[in-house]
């Protein structure tokens, strides 16, 4: 039985922005870390960016439609560059960002993209999904972990400003606001505008600024809308109590500040006018982009300052985003795998936790919960693949984790039926011994993976990819599209 | 004379206090309260009547007094079973710290000294035999004598056991009867519906008292199974007595060295869960099955 002890996987991440729509490859090792006398423990050691893509502007057929023609020539040229064709890419994923993915085609391109970019390439999309990946990139993740500070990231783009909160390496709280460098267009170092957004519209009627399209502006005519938006960001840092302008803003529910937040980095394309030595002092010089990014840049920081927090420099700016798709998208899970490899990949599997409290004791009434869950999120068996997930059994004695097993195969009977897999992810150490317990009491050969050691307390859907490691582990990408549900 | 003593002892606390608080050492309030604890005519004498128990504040309590990053230090204690973050009184531990070591070195000698009980062996239903060593302080000081059969035991072994079977489920006390209790209701259960529902024969899993690993290559010549199997307690230190290991090997015989027995150690509640040991040895047993060898032997195949 051939078992290589570690593999490489290369990786993709692509980012479409509402500006700029970039894209990195990367290769991960995989490899057994636990000593020979201990379970196997597969997991990611290293990752290492091979081709960093240039930052394209996302090319728009027109404001609603993203070119999705243009952005396949993107990858094909770029793949090309780094020497590498779609299949031998292993996994990654596509997130459609900000405004974009607001646009209507945006779930095409995504479908589209998913096929053209290698075998298992997985697309998410999701403000808050993004401002994770974004915090993981720019070094906001490892800062936390290391340091053992809170700390939160905010990728201000093009269109939004996305906030995730670091706690211990893990993302504890994220909240998406409408505010971004793009959202006034102007004539590229010029001062004419010839493009105001709705959210910018916004905070012009709430400042009372009159600016229009096709008008010439000054630096202090722009300023107090930028200063107000910038302010919006910060407000959410500080207070649950908003303003009426960050109220409208807001695209998600706002931080639940559980944690007291004292560091701030910044990434997206604004951060690096954030940490600018100097500000822009004329209009030519705010409009570089053809936008007023370089401007709400340098009050942000002024605004942080001004509010107390301590701002920290990201290791990755522009790129954070892209960068953390590649590279922290992905999960490796092991444990028991019996499934016929035909099967795999599976893409956005619906996670359904049915257990809210202590999981009962009997059989019997674990399938009971099992069955009135299904009914509540009236799932139709003929729709998708579902996974079931779990914190545990109710203690980790074979008994209990013997009843959970029954009281799965009784409530998922009719879904079984179907002659679906059955997916079990479960957070404790129990996957193998539970993987076990279905199938001596199945009967009958089921397709089962059991996943353990994995939290998908938030998640909404996940992708598993084709095993690896000689069958020993799956990738799986967890989807977390919310916190506060 | 004693009461001399006392008196001059009284005298030069009182000196040495007056001498610190003059430079400004210690606060006046400080020193009035050493003083009147020095005054104390009673010693302090503790009820050796009491029998209440003592419960321990949680591990991951935090017993820093004014940790500069609380959050870091909480982290680490995450990490580790080790006694970290647990503050000082001067340059001593502090009484809680050492109370709790004191405990867990009394739990360790426990696990050595006392036997897996009968009622435990009657619940799992179990046969229970005998090494060569008759009692616990000759198994502790003659080593060689754990690591046979009691002539007894490998007659009732030779009479009762199933003979020619795939695998042989030895439960060994070894250096902690704990482990044994703590663990094999959930490890053996697992184990052996894994190995059943692979089809694979197995023999009836029977207590070996006051043996070692090479315990087992004793039974096998005496069985004759395939691979047989030691669950067994590790020297139980002071962060658990409860872990558990388990030794296979594939046919041995006399030629059989260290290294060709195969091992997962870490077995019990804060390391690898002993439910789910049992699934994963199912594993390694069945690869050591196949691959007709175990240990070094083994893993030169994979």
């Amino acid at each position: 039985m051939p078992e290589s002890n570690n593999q490489r996987i290369t990786s993709v991440g692509i980012d479409i922005g509402t500006t700029t729509t970039q894209l990195v490859i990367s290769q991960l090792t995989i490899e057994n870390t636990a000593s020979g006398s201990l379970v196997p423990h597969v997991e990611i050691t290293d990752k290492e960016v091979i081709h960093r893509s240039q930052i394209y502007f996302t090319p728009l057929i027109d404001r609603d439609l993203v070119n999705a023609v243009a952005i396949s020539k993107i990858l094909e040229s770029e793949y090309k560059a780094a020497g590498l064709s779609p299949e031998m890419i292993d996994t990654g994923a596509v997130i459609i960002t900000g405004e974009t993915a607001k646009k209507e085609n945006a779930k095409a391109i995504i479908d589209a993209l998913a096929g053209f970019a290698g075998d298992f390439v997985v697309a998410t999309a999701g403000a808050n999904l993004e401002a994770i990946f974004a915090g993981k990139g720019s070094g906001a993740a490892l800062y936390s972990s290391e340091r053992h500070q809170v700390v939160v990231n905010i990728d201000v783009g093009g269109g939004t400003s996305n906030y995730a909160t670091f706690f211990e390496g893990k993302a504890v709280d994220s909240s998406c606001i409408n505010v971004g460098g793009h959202l006034i267009e102007f004539e590229r170092h010029g001062d004419r505008i010839t493009y105001i957004s709705e959210p910018a519209k916004i905070a012009l009627q709430i400042t009372g600024q009159r600016l229009q399209v096709g008008e010439r502006v000054t630096l202090p005519q722009l300023r107090p809308v930028v200063q107000a938006m910038a302010a919006s960001v910060v407000e959410v840092l500080k207070t649950p109590l908003h303003s009426d302008l960050t109220q409208k803003l807001l695209m998600t529910p706002p931080l639940q500040l559980g944690h007291q937040i004292r560091k701030v980095m910044i990434s997206g394309g604004v951060a690096d006018y954030v940490y600018a030595e100097n500000q822009p002092t004329t209009m030519t010089e705010v409009t570089a982009f053809g936008d007023f990014g370089p401007l709400l840049g340098w009050e942000l920081k002024a605004s942080l300052k001004s509010a107390g927090f301590v701002l920290e420099k990201p290791n990755e700016t522009v790129r954070a985003t892209v960068i953390g798709t590649g590279t922290q998208s992905v999960n490796l899970s092991g444990s028991t795998i019996h499934l016929q490899e035909t099967t795999l990949p599976l893409r956005n599997v619906m996670v359904v936790s049915p257990f809210s409290a202590i999981i009962p004791e009997t059989p019997l009434k674990i399938a009971e919960i099992i069955r009135n869950e299904i009914i509540r999120l009236q799932m139709d068996h003929s729709e998708g693949v579902v996974a079931i997930a779990m914190k545990g059994p109710r203690t980790m004695s074979f008994s209990d984790i013997n009843s959970l097993a029954q009281g799965l195969l009784l409530g998922l009977q009719d879904y079984i039926v179907k002659d679906k897999p059955l997916i079990l992810v479960i957070e404790a150490d129990c996957g193998k011994v539970l993987g076990q317990c279905v199938h001596a009491s199945a009967n009958r050969l089921l397709e089962v993976i059991c996943i353990d050691q994995i939290e998908v307390d938030n998640c909404d859907y996940i992708d598993i990819g084709k095993p690896l490691m000689g069958g020993r582990v799956v990738p799986v990408v967890l989807k977390t599209l919310v916190f506060n549900r | 004379m004693g009461v001399e003593n006392n008196e001059l002892e009284k005298v030069i606390i009182q000196s040495v206090m007056e001498e610190l608080a003059r430079k400004g050492l210690l606060s006046q309030k400080g020193k009035d309260h050493m003083m009147s604890a020095a005054m104390m005519d009673t010693p302090i004498v503790p009820n050796l009547q009491s029998e209440e128990m003592v419960t321990f504040p949680p591990q991951e309590e935090m017993q820093i007094a004014n940790p500069f990053n609380a959050d870091a230090v909480r982290a680490m204690k995450k990490l580790t079973p080790a006694r970290i973050g647990i503050g000082r009184a001067g340059t001593r531990p502090k009484t809680m710290s050492l109370l709790r070591f004191l405990a867990d070195h009394a739990v360790a000698q426990d696990a050595v000294f006392l036997d897996v009980s009968e009622e435990f062996l009657q619940r799992m239903n179990m046969m229970s035999v005998q090494s060569a060593a008759a009692s616990k302080d000759e198994f502790l000081q003659r080593p060689e004598l754990g690591r046979r059969l009691s002539e007894e035991a490998a007659k009732s072994i030779a009479e009762k056991c199933e003979k020619n079977v795939q695998v042989q489920i030895l439960i060994v006390d070894g250096l902690s009867s704990s482990a044994i209790e703590a663990n094999i209701p959930d490890l053996l259960p697992a184990l052996m519906q894994g190995l059943k529902s692979s089809g694979i024969k197995v023999g009836a899993p029977f207590f070996i008292k006051n043996g070692r690993v090479w315990v087992q290559d004793h039974v096998a010549s005496i069985v004759n199974c395939d691979v047989v199997i030691s669950l067994i307690g590790e020297r139980p230190g002071l962060g658990t007595a409860e872990s558990l290991s388990a030794y296979m090997i594939y046919r041995p015989d006399e030629n059989t060295v260290e290294a060709d027995r195969t091992v997962i150690s870490n077995i019990h509640k804060g390391g690898i869960p002993p439910a789910e040991a049992g699934a994963h040895l199912t594993d390694v047993i069945k690869q050591i099955l196949s691959a007709k060898a175990s240990g070094v032997k083994l893993n030169q195949q994979k």
